[in-house]
């Protein structure tokens, strides 16, 4: 229950603000908060390290550049060895771009020109020497992550459909034929040749019962475990020709392949991003919504390449979805639509709100959706969705009246109405969805 | 119907052959063996295929087809590429546009899903209207209208935009330079800056090129032709219906059609509440039975030649009274003098806050109007002097010139505007079309290929009005804004683009109107003072009103204007029935004959769907010996109505109320006659699906065009024509009324009625007294509350949450039937076309009935020794000359212990602790036994699955790719055997609940919209 929970309560206090920009006011509150760890730290030692050095890339230039790639900006995997011989010039380049311009220098002249179309002039960074320093020697320290070998596999793999391995099943079904088969083959042996001594003593020949009066003879003897196991096999079928039918039109596990093979356990479990910052609509509307990709692009403007090979081609569904030209760092224009498979399938005369249960009635996402953040790759449908269910929910679930200006004329009057059936929902505590009208057939019905 | 063919199946048949007669005998023909041969023969356990078997297969096929039916359907689900900020998914975007289409004016603010826009209301907060009328709310699924030009034509054939321009442009400029003339006919244009756009474009032509003719399809020039007389000005002054304490309305049905109808109802309705300082008296003169007519507190009937009479005596009595001038000419004769003397000293009483207004298009009697007007010391008060209206600028002269011109070939091009239909709608529209082809280029911005748009070479589809960009300036003062709602759905441009462009401008007529606009924010002292301030708010609002007043008039009143046209205004007096020509509520002047829920709406007053009719006074109809009492069994008779040697057939309906003598045909059906392509719901359709058809193979248009019967009078159009004979065919034609029951028979616990002194000052008994019944106690008959009846114990959390309610203010209510085709839009309902209403298989959840006052009543049978039975058979006839009227709106009352629940088997029909009685269509059985035992009748039956069987391809839009994207997403389109009713719009209280809930506030009134 409590997972993502503070989070949550922060988006929600912003949710009339657009996504866009609460991504942008968090970020920023994310930004001060980092400068302001890096100004603790610059006050306590003077001495910087590499650490330090990583720490400022981050905070100040990782939004723009890469080490080893070009983003907005250039790579910046041997700046130094560029600048050589100009180092003062770089540091001033760092401080204030447009002072280096001025200075009339041509590989600056060219750096802007080359740049400038792409990303637009770099601000001025507010580091000094020593900080420049720090973050240089990192670049240059720098090596490629090493890759763990089991990310190359798991987590970027189309979800597979998982059940009983049936193949040592077959091989015993298999071998316990043979021995039947080899046992019957034995038994028809011995007859015969018991026969054929018979015939050469010349005593008269045991003609083998046909298998149906065996049967027959078999069954009269074993009467009460033929009933028995006949009442078993009858409870059986009514009983799983029973479930069957109920079962028709419930969907549970679905778990169609989707185009793009997101992975929610890296991004709602492993990075911890909120539900909501993507199905951002669930906090104003009936759908959760499958995120436009432009929230996608919030993110993997700068993230472009995934743990694996395998992880970065889906990356690449992203670019071609909303046309951005990584080279270029600039959108193409065009756009090609992403054609998501459907999971959650409600029929036509039911109504779902997400809102209602995810804003007002405080359900976590995982109750109805599973802890996908740890178990589902792309998405499935956890919850069988039936009538049964939906209504099996409201009856325990308790109203979120606290806190909530709605409610308090309501919970006033039930803790003063007269009423004996008013007495008794109070006293057992609790008001539940079911007390104040949730099985009611116009909630979900019009 | 009528198919004189005869079609045979192959010559076997054409030559009768034994084999062929034969083989007729028997329906199973191939085999040859009927199924009780098959199964008598004796070998048949030798076949390969033996009973046994068979039902395996069957039994094998059925579970695999089930076993197939379970697989997961796979839905796709397309997100945005890019999410515009305004949109999210599943909730309700919200515009202020404005509907203007040459003749009804209205503020709406338009409701999008997803892009979509579903539904409309007025936009009471900023438009001069409160709501706004059927015609206008409907006007949303003409925008799905599938049948609309998908794009630009040359000569029917299919082009682009880019060859229209260069192929058109090249015809108009070498007119242009060969000194040629290019006419633009057009609507009524209240925009300035199309007026600049066309200004433009003339210019771009030079000088002496073109010209400019406007032409209203229902005329008005009289009021402007008589302020001309009487003030020496051509205009129409903005009427002030709010602080008129008496209204005379002599033919003006200002409720429906009559000049800025929308905005003149808000403010009449605002002043019939009971509770504020006073309420409005309203006389109506009239000889049909208008809606206006029905409102009306003192209705007086006169024939519609009498009407100039009429003004006349009423001047001569108000004169009186004010000591004004008498006029002269026409005699009294036949008139209501009484009732004309008690209007006049109502008038006379009130001076200065009364308004007589006349809906004659004769000049002669508006400027009698005028002149008691003026004498009344109206004009400054009710009338004001100081505003302008500026729609119904039509002139019939410069239309008639227009084709006198095209005939003589001096017109080379002719641009027609949309929102007109002049091939159609032309009293001399044969005449039109011969002009057209005198007229080398022939330019249509119509947006349908209609009678007009058919016949033109160049078609250049206009957008529709929620796709497009605009400015409206109704009246002095007030601006309004149309802004588009949704994308373009076809390849259409809108008429002022292609004017833009076809001058030569780059510009898009978008930043045309906002560079018009910054020069009127300059000049406008009270707005704010950045322009995208400004011009967001207007956007946002979608009016703006600004200080400016003008002066109509210079002049003094001149009642020599008024004395010369009543020595004109001679009473006719033809032998035979008078005829008068009107528009209808629902398709007005014919161009919503293509919307099925404008054909399904009923007329307000006669109920009548789907069809044109004569409207007949009963006794006449009596006299003449055709059929009275029409219902589903009996149809009307069909009837021929001549007059001027025109001649037209048409069923013939008895309507109380309706002067004796004459007769009403409306205008606007007949659409379609060369069955052009202008809509699936304009033709007649056959019982079970399919257009009906006539000997040639034609489909057959709904009604008949009266367009015909419209005379020139001096210049201007005349709606009303005398010395016609009206003679049985002997043939019948089935009329779909929604009700055929037309009194209250003493049910006076439905409509309520009372005055306003019992009102004011007695008790809430004396005029709602409670509902009781009669029960037995202590062996004696008393009467007990019907509260105590109940069966059911209430709801343990009844009273503790909401209990909802809707109540309609059966004073304001003037029956109009926007409502109706608000709740079609608002919750799916279908459309079921004539056949099935003619059955009582509407599926309106919201009716409004209207009942006649009857001339007998239980005490006065008593009186007159009548039997109970004979009193009751005589209180169903509707007084025949001048019933008085009540409009009753009627939709599920969501009683408090409805007896609907009570019977249901299933509990499909149950009750929620706010009130609502709940409709579950996916527990429903169809028993119906809830439609029995509801006392209102509202409960609705769904026969047929709507929205896929044949029957119903040609009327309900659901059947249309297009037009299903007008259905509502929050409310189910019903299924086939389930009852559905007025939910009181439950997905709207549960989304006002939900957002009073997440922003943590009590839900207060208005939050429900």
């Amino acid at each position: 229950m409590s997972y993502f929970c503070e989070k949550f309560k922060a988006i929600r206090i912003s949710s009339t603000v657009g996504m866009m920009q609460y991504s942008g006011k968090w970020l920023a509150k994310l930004n001060t908060l980092l400068s302001g760890l890096v100004l603790l730290s610059l006050l306590s030692t003077s001495q910087l390290h590499a650490q330090d050095g990583e720490k400022l890339f981050k905070a100040n230039c990782s939004s723009c550049h890469k080490v080893d790639q070009n983003m907005t900006g250039p790579a910046l995997k041997g700046v130094q060895e560029r600048w050589a011989g100009k180092e003062e010039l770089l540091y001033l380049w760092i401080k204030n771009p447009n002072a280096a311009i001025e200075t009339g220098d041509s590989y600056v002249k060219n750096l802007y020109n080359e740049w400038f179309p792409k990303g637009g002039l770099m601000p001025g960074q507010a580091v000094n020497d020593e900080e420049i320093t720090a973050i240089l020697d990192y670049v240059k320290n720098w090596e490629p992550p090493v890759r763990e070998v089991a990310d190359t596999s798991t987590p970027d793999a189309v979800p597979v459909e998982r059940g009983l391995d049936t193949t040592w099943l077959f091989i015993i079904v298999f071998i316990l034929l043979i021995m039947i088969f080899s046992l019957l083959s034995v038994r028809s042996s011995l007859n015969k040749l018991q026969n054929s001594m018979r015939a050469a003593e010349g005593l008269e020949i045991v003609e083998e019962m046909s298998f149906a009066e065996k049967a027959k003879i078999f069954l009269w003897q074993n009467k009460v475990y033929v009933s028995l196991a006949g009442i078993f096999v009858v409870v059986y079928f009514v009983v799983s020709g029973y479930e069957a039918l109920m079962g028709i039109g419930v969907y549970q596990g679905y778990t169609p392949e989707q185009p793009i093979a997101f992975n929610h356990t890296l991004h709602a479990g492993e990075n911890g991003v909120a539900c909501v910052y993507c199905h951002h609509s669930a906090l104003k509307s009936k759908h959760a919504g499958i995120p436009s990709a432009n929230i996608c692009m919030n993110c993997h403007k700068g993230i472009n390449q995934g743990r694996s090979e395998a992880g970065t081609a889906e990356i690449m569904k992203i670019y071609e979805a909303v046309g951005w030209d990584m080279e270029n760092q600039k959108y193409t224009g065009e756009e090609k639509p992403i054609q998501w498979v459907k999971v959650h399938n409600l029929p036509d005369h039911a109504y779902f709100n997400h809102a209602q249960h995810y804003v007002v009635g405080e359900i976590e996402c995982q109750e109805c959706h599973g802890q996908i953040q740890e178990e589902y790759t792309v998405a499935g449908q956890y919850a069988p969705l039936t009538m049964g269910w939906c209504i099996n929910c409201h009856n325990e679930t308790e109203v979120k009246m606290e806190g909530n200006g709605y409610y308090d004329e309501i919970h006033e009057r039930l803790k003063k109405g007269g009423k004996e059936e008013l007495k008794q929902y109070l006293e057992d505590g609790t008001i539940t969805a079911r007390e104040l009208g949730g099985w009611e057939c116009a909630k979900c019905h019009y | 119907m009528a198919n004189s063919k005869k079609y045979w199946v192959g010559l076997e048949e054409l030559d009768e052959t034994k084999e062929f007669q034969e083989a007729q005998q028997n329906e199973f023909a191939p085999e040859g063996k009927s199924v009780d041969q098959f199964l008598d023969e004796t070998d048949l356990d030798k076949t390969s295929t033996n009973r046994r078997d068979f039902l395996k297969f069957l039994g094998f096929s059925v579970t695999a087809a089930t076993v197939a039916a379970c697989e997961t359907p796979v839905i796709h689900s397309i997100p945005y590429v890019n999410k515009p900020e305004q949109i999210t998914p599943g909730l309700p975007t919200f515009y202020a546009s404005t509907y203007f289409d040459g003749v009804d004016y209205g503020s709406v603010i338009v409701r999008t899903r997803e892009g979509r826009p579903i539904f409309m209301r007025g936009n009471s907060e900023h438009g001069l209207n409160r709501g706004v009328n059927a015609r206008i709310n409907s006007s949303i699924l003409s925008l799905y209208d599938s049948t609309r030009l998908q794009g630009p034509k040359i000569a029917g054939e299919k082009t682009t935009w880019g060859e229209i321009d260069q192929k058109l442009g090249a015809e108009i400029s070498k007119i242009a330079e060969n000194g040629g003339q290019v006419r633009f006919l057009s609507g009524t244009n209240i925009s300035p800056s199309t007026a600049a756009v066309v200004e433009r474009f003339s210019t771009s032509l030079g000088e002496g090129v073109f010209e400019e003719v406007t032409y209203d399809p229902i005329s008005f020039s009289s009021i402007r032709k008589a302020n001309e007389a009487s003030f020496g000005s051509a205009v129409i002054p903005d009427y002030n219906f709010y602080d008129a304490k008496v209204i005379a309305s002599l033919g003006a049905d200002f409720m429906n059609s009559w000049l800025l109808d929308t905005e003149y109802t808000s403010r009449y309705v605002d002043r019939r509440k009971p509770s504020g300082e006073w309420m409005n008296k309203h006389y109506q003169v009239e000889s049909r039975m208008s809606l206006t007519g029905s409102n009306a507190d003192v209705r007086m009937p006169i024939l519609p030649s009498q009407e100039g009479a009429f003004a006349v005596a009423l001047h001569n009595e108000v004169a009186k009274l004010t000591s004004g001038s008498r006029l002269s000419g026409t005699s009294s004769e036949g008139l209501p003098m009484e009732g004309i003397t008690a209007l006049a000293k109502d008038l006379a009483d009130n001076r200065g806050e009364c308004l007589v207004i006349s809906g004659s298009n004769d000049p002669d009697i508006q400027i009698v109007v005028n002149s008691i007007n003026a004498m009344l010391g109206n004009y400054g008060s009710t009338i004001h002097t100081n505003k302008e209206v500026f729609l119904n600028q039509g002139s019939e002269e410069s239309v008639q010139q227009l084709i006198k011109d095209m005939k003589a070939g001096k017109v080379d091009a002719l641009i027609i505007g949309s929102g007109i239909n002049p091939a159609y709608s032309l009293p001399n529209a044969d005449e039109f079309v011969d002009a057209m082809s005198k007229v080398k280029v022939l330019v249509s911005f119509s947006g349908s290929e209609d009678e007009t748009a058919s016949r033109c070479t160049y078609l250049c589809p206009d957008s529709n009005y929620l796709e497009s960009w605009n400015d409206l300036k109704p009246k002095t003062g007030h601006y309004a804004l149309v802004q588009p709602t949704i994308n373009r759905l076809f390849d259409t441009r809108q008429f002022q683009d292609s004017f833009l462009k076809w001058s030569g401008e780059e510009m898009s007529y978008h930043d045309f109107i906002r560079g018009q606009w910054s020069l009127m924010h300059g000049q406008t002292a009270e707005a704010p003072i950045l322009f995208e301030e400004f011009w967001y708010h207007t956007v946002r609002n979608g009016t703006v009103s600004i200080e400016e007043t003008t002066v109509l008039w210079e002049g003094e009143f001149s009642y020599e204007a008024a004395q010369r046209a009543a020595s004109r205004l001679k009473s006719t007096s033809a032998q035979g029935y008078e005829v008068e020509l009107y528009t209808k509520v629902g398709i007005g002047d014919g161009r919503h004959a293509t919307n099925p829920w404008l054909q399904e709406l009923p007329d307000p007053v006669s109920k009548v769907t789907w069809d044109n009719y004569i409207a007949m006074n009963p006794g006449d109809l009596e006299a003449e010996g055709f059929n009275m009492h029409l219902s589903q069994e009996k149809p009307a008779s069909l009837v021929t109505l001549t007059v001027d040697g025109k001649e037209l057939t048409l069923p013939v309906i008895p309507q109380p109320g309706q002067k004796k003598g004459s007769v009403s045909v409306a205008l606007g059906y007949g659409r379609g006659q060369n069955n052009e392509n202008i809509g699936r719901a304009a033709y007649r359709t056959k019982q079970y699906g399919g257009y009906e058809t006539d000997a040639d193979g034609k489909m057959i248009p709904i009604g008949k065009n009266v367009f015909p019967l419209v005379t020139l009078k001096g210049g201007s159009s005349i709606y009303k024509t005398f010395g016609a004979t009206i003679t049985d065919t002997g043939e019948t034609f089935p009329i779909a009324s929604t009700q055929i029951h037309h009194t209250l028979m003493g049910r006076d616990s439905v409509v309520k009625e009372t005055t306003l002194s019992v009102y004011k000052n007695s008790p809430k008994e004396a005029y709602n007294p409670p509902h009781q019944l009669a029960a037995h106690e202590d062996g004696k008959n008393i009467k007990k509350d019907v509260e105590e009846f109940s069966l059911w114990e209430e709801h343990p959390v009844a009273n503790v949450g909401h209990k909802w309610g809707a109540s309609i203010d059966l004073s304001t209510c003037i029956g109009c039937g926007a409502c109706v085709t608000a709740c079609h839009m608002e919750n799916n309902v279908p459309v079921v076309g004539k056949d099935e209403i003619r059955r009582g298989r509407d599926m309106h959840w919201l009716r409004i009935d209207r009942y006649y006052s009857s001339d007998m009543s239980l005490e006065k049978g008593a009186e007159q020794g009548m039997g109970i039975i004979e009193t009751y058979g005589e209180m169903e006839i509707p007084e025949y000359d001048n019933p008085s009227t009540v409009h009753m709106p009627m939709m599920c009352q969501h009683c408090n212990h409805a007896p609907c629940e009570t019977v249901c088997p299933v509990a499909a029909t149950t009750h929620s602790n706010e009130g609502l009685n709940q409709m579950t269509y996916n527990r429903c059985i169809g028993t119906r036994y809830c439609a029995n035992n509801c006392p209102y009748k509202v409960r609705r039956f769904n026969w047929f699955n709507y929205k896929a069987y044949d029957k119903f391809a040609e009327v309900n839009p659901s059947q249309d790719a297009m037009a299903r994207m007008v259905l509502n997403p929050d409310v189910t389109v019903r299924s086939r055997g389930v009852m559905e009713k007025c939910s009181m719009c439950v997905q709207r209280i549960q989304a006002g609940k939900l957002e009073a809930k997440m922003k943590g506030v009590p839900l207060r009134d208005g939050m429900i919209t």
